[in-house]
């Protein structure tokens, strides 16, 4: 406001002087250079002044609009936006609040200018990024400011062809006007509401005729001639400017009186868009056929009229310039007429099948999701419709039924139209909008709750189709459906399988088998079973079917094929791959979590494999339409895995793994990584200078690996288990305390036989029971894990029954004896491959005489030294024993 | 002990006739109430032709009753059928009694070239073929077993293998060679029919459930022959654990038959090998079965849980008394049982006390250092008998570092003399071209 306030009052009264003497530049004809303008001072008054800037402004607009510049006309029209801001005082007093006509044409043509851009869609692509974005800004920019003018745009599109200069007229009776429109209109009863909400995305489409451009060449010119004359009539004196000055004051006042009257009128409008009982008669050309009102007042409403209309209604579907938001309407007027003439259930189906269409049709575009009071009158009317499909068995919807055997008139009824499609088309809106929220918002939550009810229409379809359905669409229903229920955790199933609810209770495992295994029977397309078969693993995981979801992988032999697959499916495998490697982490199989997992693990963006989030961009690593495409597969955020825990999982398992692994085979020069990612956060703790205690969950896992690796299985333990941990990644866990008990567990077993290997060469014997008290572990599983250490030839070591002590037989080879062990291994496959080299060359005898000297002379050299180093080596063992 | 048997199981997968030697087996252990064995007999019995059979059993059955006449009449209509169809194939049995043009039959090269020769000498036409198959079948259901080999026999020779009824002759040939007790030849048709089955899958449609189930019948019908053949146990562990077809099959369709499986490895004494991997396959199967023998080995192989082992190995005795098909091997059973269990003992122990080891093995301490006794002196076992305390104490030192050093780098003087020989041959040889080619 205080801008507003700023040049409508004070700066024009101070400075008045000033600024008023610029000369005023008029049209096109009279171009004055800058210089000029300072010369020649001519005293004009601030309504020629702000009008001329006005007008050239506008004039610099057509002309931009002409080259299609997007970039300068947004400058432009920024530079209008101002200057008008400037007028507005001006306007006020002038033309006694009416906005100039002339700017509104100009408001009006921009907008039809930018509306057509924006529909042009390959001409959109063919813009330079600069315009193209340009052009978005100045889109909104315009929409949001057209809203001020609501009433002037309306009022001009009845009437277009006006001249400018009528705006004198409308001065005079600027009261009457306003008021008089609801007593004009009244007498047209009609029945839609078409006054254009300008603020909502209607302005997309284009009611405005095509041939806006050659009009608003004429009236160019018709306003060029009205600022010439402007230019030799009104010479406004200085008397008029201090006629000014006294009028400001008064102003503020009309000001405030012509925005109450403003806010009246929306008021009013608001009244009629929601009643719908008026209309703002378009310029002319409008649709004609839906234009006056429904039915003629006294024709009998039958049936056909009834088909008649709406196939008129559908018929404009698509148009360029249909009105997407009033054919719902009209739509539902006619299905309320349908339900009032009692016509049949069949035409009101009908009605309503073409009613989700049009909101469908809504959405002008793709990637965007709808607006939330469309989907809930998307949702209601799918489960109006679907009910009456429920209660009236008589009638057949479905694609094979053509238009022309459509019938209404008597059962049994034929409608042509796909429920299916619709509910697919649905869901997959739902998804959207729910992309489309933050999802740390209360919005979420409450988009969250039409689930529900999504589910439940599906649950109609699927009732509908098990009647009416062929096997590929129940296919399609069922995975519709359990792609509604994959995910989900239902506590009720590890009940059951616990035995304490009765064996008749169908819970969501149930629910899920007999629905994959319809889909394994039927399914004709490869897809929706991959796809089948992945849910029904992920199910089978989430509720700990260990055995089950891994002889599911194991049989179906997906990974084997899932690169071939398309992106979605992907996704769902590794989401898959993920709870699996989570399930087996529960069962305490470490292995099998490890290798689930490992692969999402090693890329590093098991964010992005998992479509929970793009990474930042790299260096344009993908363009645009890629990172839209890319947006669109992102999962939902209820469908999310929690990132933290899979790593946590990840890392600990490869702990548990790694660890002893490390341990044994301390020396061993054919050691490999087993699992990088755990590698490299334990080389970037070593790399720290002053290790602090653990904070993040990776830092406790690698303080705990080191705990680990000095036998300490107290530590370790209290590294992965405790507090921070447990809010951060245990308590996530269904049955966390299960989960915990398993980690210590095998965190027990695992730094055993880590100190085993560390510590056996300082050991002569040691007893089992020390053992078993060392680790807090029974004395039978002590026995056991060193009976397989022993048997695997990991640990050289025999145990001494009368005594249950492990007597260990020194024969760990000192570091140097490794070393020695190394070396012998590594000549061994040195011989091997020279021979393999004589192998080869046996052939071609000739081609190989240059090199063979050298090849020979090298050997030998190395022969030499190794002897040598070999001698040495032996004297070192007989000294070591 | 009905719960570790598994006729029930295994019957789902056998022909009708296989499973009258299974159900006499188990009227003869007496787990099952007889009356309800006769009955199941008699249900199977009554989709058969074998009419006398079923008014025997049916006599023990209902002693007080009288045969049906439904029966009686069925008996004339097998009878009268049977008539029908050997005379529709009279050629063909005169030329099956004719030695030498059997003879010559078999040395034919193909179908084709017999087909012309048989229809030239002796009137015959290809679609007897068809009504001597049926023929056979007829026979196999009247249990004339014999009679139907032979006939299947002369089927195989004439038909080609894409013939439609080509798989079920095959079938045919297998369930009667086994119900003669023909093993030599059954093993022989057992290994055409795997054949048949591996190199066709085109035969099936491409239809991998039935080639699955082919497969799983062909399982269960090899127990007979494997568990009676001389050779049986070693192909058993070569078919079932080391085709992975047939591995699958068990996994998905059997695992009742890890059983057999186990029990073959064991008794096994030469493929030790195929321990490891039959454990691995117990491992993953534990959730969907599980019996005493699997679990003997998992105890022994997995936990190393010597006492939970020699409880299972006594519930191992009786679960195989009761098996049709191991009762045979019943002995060998338990002493290579006991061999691995203290195998295993003696490769993680070095002295043990004999009282201890009585106990594992299911042995008074007598009889188990005579066993121990005996196991050293036959060599194979380096341990000595400490008879004071009463320990078994290993010889075995495992290898020093520096014996395992010299053992690698032993060879490789050789070698490299070898290869460094190699060498000076051959460039003493291209030196000699090279002055033979310049002529100087």
């Amino acid at each position: 406001m205080s801008r507003f306030f700023a040049t409508g009052s004070d700066s024009d009264t101070d400075s008045s002087s000033e600024e008023e003497i610029i000369p005023r530049q008029a049209a096109p004809i009279y171009t004055f250079s800058d210089d000029e303008e300072e010369v020649k001072r001519v005293v004009r008054s601030t309504k020629e002044k702000r009008y001329e800037e006005l007008t050239n402004l506008i004039k610099q607009i057509r002309n931009f609009k002409k080259i299609k510049d997007m970039s300068s006309m947004l400058t432009s029209f920024e530079d209008l936006q101002r200057a008008y801001m400037k007028a507005i005082p001006v306007v006020q007093k002038e033309e006694n609040g009416q906005t100039p006509r002339f700017y509104v044409r100009c408001l009006v043509e921009l907008e039809d200018f930018i509306v057509e851009m924006w529909e042009d869609r390959d001409g959109r692509k063919n813009l330079s990024k600069n315009n193209s974005k340009s052009l978005a800004s100045l889109r909104q920019k315009l929409r949001k400011y057209i809203k001020d003018f609501e009433e002037d745009i309306a009022k001009f599109r009845e009437n277009p062809d006006q001249p400018d200069d009528e705006e004198e007229e409308d001065k005079r009776e600027p009261e009457p006007d306003s008021d008089s429109d609801v007593p004009i209109k009244a007498p047209i009863k009609i029945t839609k509401p078409i006054l254009r909400d300008e603020g909502e995305s209607s302005s997309d489409s284009d009611d405005w005729p095509s041939d806006s451009e050659s009009s608003s060449g004429s009236s160019e010119d018709e306003e060029k001639f009205t600022s010439m004359r402007e230019r030799f009539l009104k010479r406004t004196t200085e008397k008029d400017d201090d006629d000014d000055k006294d009028k400001d004051k008064k102003k503020d006042e009309r000001r405030k009186e012509r925005k109450d009257r403003e806010k009246r009128k929306l008021r009013r409008e608001d009244e009629e868009d929601e009643e719908g009982e008026w209309e703002t008669v378009k310029g002319g050309v409008a649709i004609p056929s839906e234009k006056p009102k429904m039915f003629a007042k006294d024709a009998e409403i039958d049936l056909n009229l009834v088909v008649k209309k709406l196939n008129e209604i559908i018929a404009a579907r698509g148009k360029k310039r249909t009105d997407r938001r009033e054919q719902i309407e009209l739509l539902h007027e006619l299905a309320a007429i349908a339900d009032q003439h009692n016509l049949g259930s069949a035409i009101v189906v009908k009605i309503k099948f073409a009613i989700i269409s049009a909101i469908f049709d809504y959405n002008p575009k793709v990637s965007d999701a709808m607006k939330p009071e469309y989907w809930t009158k998307l949702i209601e009317r799918m489960s109006e419709m679907l009910d009456m499909l429920q209660h009236h068995d008589n009638i057949l919807i479905s694609e094979s039924v053509t238009e022309e055997t459509e019938r209404f008139d008597e059962p049994p009824y034929r409608i042509r139209g796909c429920v299916l499609t619709s509910l697919e088309r649905l869901d997959d809106e739902f998804t959207k909008l729910l992309k489309e929220c933050d999802p740390h918002s209360n919005e979420y939550v409450e988009r969250l709750k039409d689930e529900s009810k999504v589910f439940a229409i599906i649950n109609k379809v699927q009732k509908h189709l098990e009647v009416f359905g062929s096997q590929s669409e129940l296919c399609r229903i069922y995975l519709r459906k359990i792609e509604h229920l994959y995910y989900k955790f239902d506590p009720r199933v590890l009940q059951f399988k616990s035995g304490e609810l009765p064996p008749t209770t169908i819970t969501s495992m149930q629910e899920m088998e007999r629905l994959c295994k319809y889909i394994y029977a039927k399914d004709g397309t490869d897809r929706l079973r991959t796809r089948a078969i992945l849910s029904h693993i992920y199910h089978h995981a989430l509720h700990d079917n260990w055995f089950q979801a891994r002889d599911l992988v194991l049989m179906s032999h997906l990974q084997e094929t899932i690169q071939h697959s398309d992106p979605s499916t992907q996704i769902l495998y590794n989401r898959t791959m993920a709870h699996l490697g989570l399930c087996a982490f529960r069962h305490a199989n470490i292995k099998d979590a490890h290798n689930c997992l490992v692969d999402l693990m090693m890329t590093g963006k098991p964010k992005e494999l998992l479509a929970q989030g793009l990474l930042p961009q790299r260096q344009h690593e993908r363009s645009k339409e890629q990172e839209k495409i890319e947006k669109q597969r992102q999962m939902p955020f209820h469908m999310h895995i929690n990132l933290e825990l899979l790593e946590c999982v990840y890392l600990v398992s490869a702990m548990l793994i790694e660890i002893p692994y490390m341990a044994a085979h301390e020396f061993d020069a054919r050691r490999r990584m087993i699992s990088k990612t755990f590698y490299q956060q334990l080389r970037s703790s070593e790399r720290q200078s002053l290790v602090g205690p653990p904070e993040s969950m990776r830092e406790h896992v690698v303080a705990a690996a080191k705990a680990m690796r000095n036998g300490h299985w107290g530590a370790c333990n209290n590294y992965i288990i405790n507090e921070k941990m447990n809010t951060k990644v245990w308590d996530l866990f269904y049955q966390a305390d299960a989960v915990r008990a398993m980690l210590t567990k095998l965190i027990k077993e695992e730094t055993l036989r880590t100190y085993l290997f560390t510590y056996s060469h300082v050991y002569d014997s040691i007893s089992m029971s020390t053992l078993a008290d060392m680790f807090e572990l029974e004395k039978a599983i002590v026995h056991s894990i060193i009976s397989k250490m022993i048997i695997n030839e990991e640990l050289m070591a025999s145990l001494d029954d009368p005594s249950q002590t492990v007597v260990m037989h020194r024969s760990e080879p000192s570091r140097l004896q490794s070393l020695a062990l190394q070396l012998a291994d590594k000549i061994n496959n040195f011989v091997d491959s020279n021979e393999r080299i004589l192998e080869t060359k046996q052939g071609n005898f000739f081609l190989r005489s240059a090199n063979q000297g050298g090849f020979r002379g090298d050997r030998q050299n190395f022969r030499a030294g190794n002897v040598q180093d070999w001698t040495r080596q032996r004297r070192d063992n007989r000294r070591d024993y | 002990m009905a719960k570790f048997d598994l006729t029930s199981r295994m019957g789902q997968y056998l022909d009708r006739h296989l499973v009258f030697p299974l159900l006499e087996f188990l009227s003869a252990k007496e787990i099952y109430d007889e009356t309800e064995l006769l009955k199941a007999k008699l249900d199977i019995l009554s989709k058969t032709n074998m009419v006398d059979y079923a008014i025997d059993i049916r006599r023990q059955l209902y002693p007080n009753e009288e045969v049906p006449e439904e029966l009686k009449q069925r008996r004339v209509h097998v009878v009268a059928q049977l008539q029908e169809l050997q005379q529709e194939v009279e050629p063909i049995i005169k030329v099956m009694g004719n030695d030498e043009v059997m003879k010559n039959m078999e040395n034919m090269r193909d179908s084709k070239t017999l087909i012309n020769f048989l229809a030239k000498d002796y009137n015959f036409e290809i679609d007897m073929i068809e009504s001597l198959h049926k023929l056979a079948k007829y026979r196999y259901e009247c249990g004339n077993y014999s009679v139907s080999t032979s006939y299947l026999y002369f089927c195989m020779l004439v038909l080609p293998p894409n013939d439609k009824n080509y798989l079920s002759v095959l079938w045919g040939k297998l369930a009667s060679e086994i119900l003669v007790q023909n093993w030599e030849s059954a093993l022989e048709d057992l290994n055409k029919l795997r054949e048949y089955i591996d190199s066709s899958p085109n035969h099936f449609g491409g239809n991998s459930l039935q080639l699955l189930q082919q497969r799983t019948w062909l399982i269960h019908w090899s127990l007979f022959v494997f568990f009676n053949h001389a050779m049986g146990r070693e192909l058993i562990i070569e078919m079932f654990l080391y085709r992975p077809h047939y591995l699958n099959a068990i996994q998905t369709m059997c695992p009742h038959i890890l059983r057999y499986l186990a029990t073959a490895v064991i008794i096994n004494r030469g493929r030790r090998s195929a321990l490891k991997d039959l454990v691995k396959v117990i491992q993953q199967e534990s959730y969907t079965y599980k019996d005493p023998i699997t679990e003997f080995l998992e105890h022994l192989y997995v936990n190393f849980d010597f006492d939970g082992a020699r409880q299972k190995l006594h519930e191992c005795q009786t679960v195989l008394f009761n098996d049709f098909f191991l009762i045979s091997c019943l002995e060998e059973f338990v002493e290579n049982a006991r061999l691995m269990i203290f195998e295993t003992f003696c490769r993680i122990h070095q002295c043990i006390s004999i009282g201890m080891l009585a106990e594992k093995l299911n042995m008074n301490p007598d009889e188990a250092e005579c066993w121990i006794v005996n196991l050293i002196r036959n060599a194979r076992l380096d341990a000595k008998i400490d008879s004071k305390l009463g320990h078994v104490v290993m010889g075995a030192q495992p290898l020093s570092p520096y014996q395992q050093l010299i053992e690698k780098i032993d060879s490789l003087a050789v070698r490299s003399e070898t290869l460094v020989g190699l060498i000076d041959r051959k460039l003493k040889a291209r030196n000699d071209i090279r002055w033979g080619t310049q002529e100087f």
